[in-house]
């Protein structure tokens, strides 16, 4: 079923990234608060108040930190909120894509009008240990593997080795993240490197460096959906959801031994692209969900802008937002921190802000539609398991 | 002074115990479907390809070859984590074994620098308990 231009965005929210609690002595902020100050500000964007949302959808995200078994329940406590549907985002980082779908198809049904999308982690000011799937626990962590860095440290070694892919190659991702993020005032690393820098950068889990790696972050953020034609009497303007596309534990060859080159989002791309009509040349920017370089690179090759293994694509391709293929116009998650799972939260409301055209001096010129990623889900022997697309246009 | 943190060790499950038991008889087993053939790993209670729930726990060779590998620099996360500082740099590699299912561990018995993608590699032994053996791999001598 076809879900396009039946629901659009109609207000954002965002605390600002911060890492307090990363030191000893600095004041801290607990998950609650980051929630309802997101809800505060995207209520404020919509012109609404939370008495319109009595009935209406819910959704929030479990996350390292909030995993208890109704996390999406004490989040409607929590925030004084009596939903008529209750969303829960369990696919890692993927998870706010998946939920900007979810609502949006209870919107088509008619089963609600309004939906608020709000999650928050504070690793540094709030931290919670939370658990691990079974197969990591099991048969991973004994062996001493770290968590996402080493398992996307053997996809990047293996992109590397198939396909000759460059740490130039991957730089120039690393590169124009970063000069958006310096145009962007809320984001968190904001200071211009080079291809170089990235280069130098320190090993992780080689060949994983630290400018490959995302950075945790404490923060909230919130995306308020309405009906089509709700949108259209509320203030904004309206940012349809015009494609979505989700596939989850996808296996690209035998179960147990997949492509670990391929992701869900191929998949996800496919149904979402042709559910908005859109072809590559109609897409003004990306937004992708980049917990590491080399999963942005992946995406462009997996949403086809390029041939998997196009190395050279990435050396001339202008990846900046006023060139070919702008990508990550707000700096990414890589310069904004990721609020453990949360984090994906960022690709929608950036691509939010570029299709109001409020992106200021990283505003894409003309800009009418953009996709906004996530991938996310850690799982034994593969790539990252899970992937939702979303396509977004100023028209439905 | 408190004890240095211990490296985390698997759970042993219903599902998972004739692994754990195979391996601390020096034996890499995995559970074949009995429909398709089809090694499941790590061990689901269905099968992936078919939907089968029968399995024959099965003898593997213990050899394959290295998909993939990161030296890892840096530990990053808590106590469990931090239990492996002492290791660094160690290997954490991808094998995919000849049978087919690919296996996350560790390369040891030869210098790091010496791996590299592709390199034949064989089943070893390491005890980390008095019921925990866990299967690394080291390079090959046969082939």
């Amino acid at each position: 079923m076809s879900i396009r231009g039946k629901a659009a965005i109609v207000g954002i929210g965002e605390t600002p990234p911060d890492r307090l609690g990363s030191k000893p002595g600095e004041p801290r902020r607990s998950v609650q608060d980051y929630l309802a100050t997101a809800m505060r500000l995207a209520l404020t964007d919509a012109r609404l108040t939370k008495k319109d949302f009595d009935g209406q959808g819910l959704g929030a995200i479990y996350s390292a930190g909030q995993s208890q078994a109704f996390w999406p329940a004490e989040v409607a406590d929590i925030l004084g909120l009596s939903p008529g549907l209750l969303l829960a985002g369990g696919q890692g980082g993927a998870s706010a894509v998946s939920l900007l779908g979810q609502a949006s198809a209870a919107i088509a049904s008619g089963l609600i009008e309004l939906a608020l999308i709000v999650s928050a982690d504070a690793p540094f000011s709030d931290p919670v240990t939370g658990s691990q799937a079974s197969n990591t626990r099991d048969f991973e962590v004994p062996f001493g593997a770290m968590g996402p860095n080493s398992k996307i440290a053997l996809v990047m070694r293996r992109h590397m080795h198939e396909y000759g892919t460059t740490l130039e190659q991957l730089g120039r991702i690393a590169v124009a993240s970063r000069y958006h993020a310096s145009l962007n005032p809320d984001a968190y690393l904001r200071a211009p490197i080079t291809i170089d820098d990235y280069k130098n950068s320190r090993l992780i889990a080689d060949p994983i460096r630290l400018l490959d790696c995302v950075m945790p972050a404490n923060g909230g953020k919130a995306f308020i959906l309405a009906s089509a034609e709700r949108a259209r009497r509320l203030s904004r303007p309206p940012v349809y959801l015009r494609g979505f596309g989700e596939k989850d534990n996808p296996s690209y060859g035998p179960r147990a031994n997949s492509d670990a080159l391929v992701m869900g989002v191929a998949d996800a791309g496919r149904t979402a692209m042709a559910m908005a009509g859109v072809h590559h040349g109609d897409v003004n920017f990306l937004q992708l969900y980049d917990d590491y370089i080399v999963i942005v690179l992946m995406q462009i090759e997996d949403l086809g802008f390029c041939r998997k293994g196009d190395g050279a694509f990435f050396e001339r391709t202008d990846f900046t937002c006023t060139g070919a293929l702008p990508i990550q116009t707000g700096g990414g998650m890589i310069n904004c921190g990721q609020p453990s799972t949360t984090g994906g939260m960022l690709h929608v409301t950036e691509a939010v802000r570029q299709l109001r055209h409020d992106g200021g001096a990283r505003q894409v010129p003309n800009a009418k539609v953009g996709i906004a990623t996530g991938v996310g889900a850690v799982a034994y022997g593969k790539n990252l398991s899970c992937g939702a697309v979303a396509v977004l246009g100023t028209d439905p | 002074m408190s004890d240095p943190p211990r490296k985390p060790l698997p759970r042993i499950s219903a599902v998972t115990a004739p692994f754990w038991g195979a391996a601390a008889e020096q034996r890499l087993r995995m559970p074949r479907c009995k429909a398709c053939a089809a090694f499941v790993w790590p061990p689901r209670p269905s099968c992936g390809e078919c939907g089968g729930e029968h399995f024959e726990w099965t003898d593997l060779s213990g050899r394959g070859r290295v998909y993939s590998f990161t030296v890892i620099r840096q530990v990053v996360g808590g106590p469990a984590a931090k239990a492996f500082e002492p290791d660094i740099p160690y290997v954490v590699a991808w094998i995919d074994l000849d049978e087919g299912p690919r296996f996350t561990s560790n390369i040891v018995g030869c210098p790091i620098e010496a791996v590299s993608i592709g390199m034949m590699v064989e089943v070893t032994f390491d005890q980390a308990s008095p019921d925990i053996w866990l299967p690394k791999f080291k390079p090959s001598q046969l082939r």
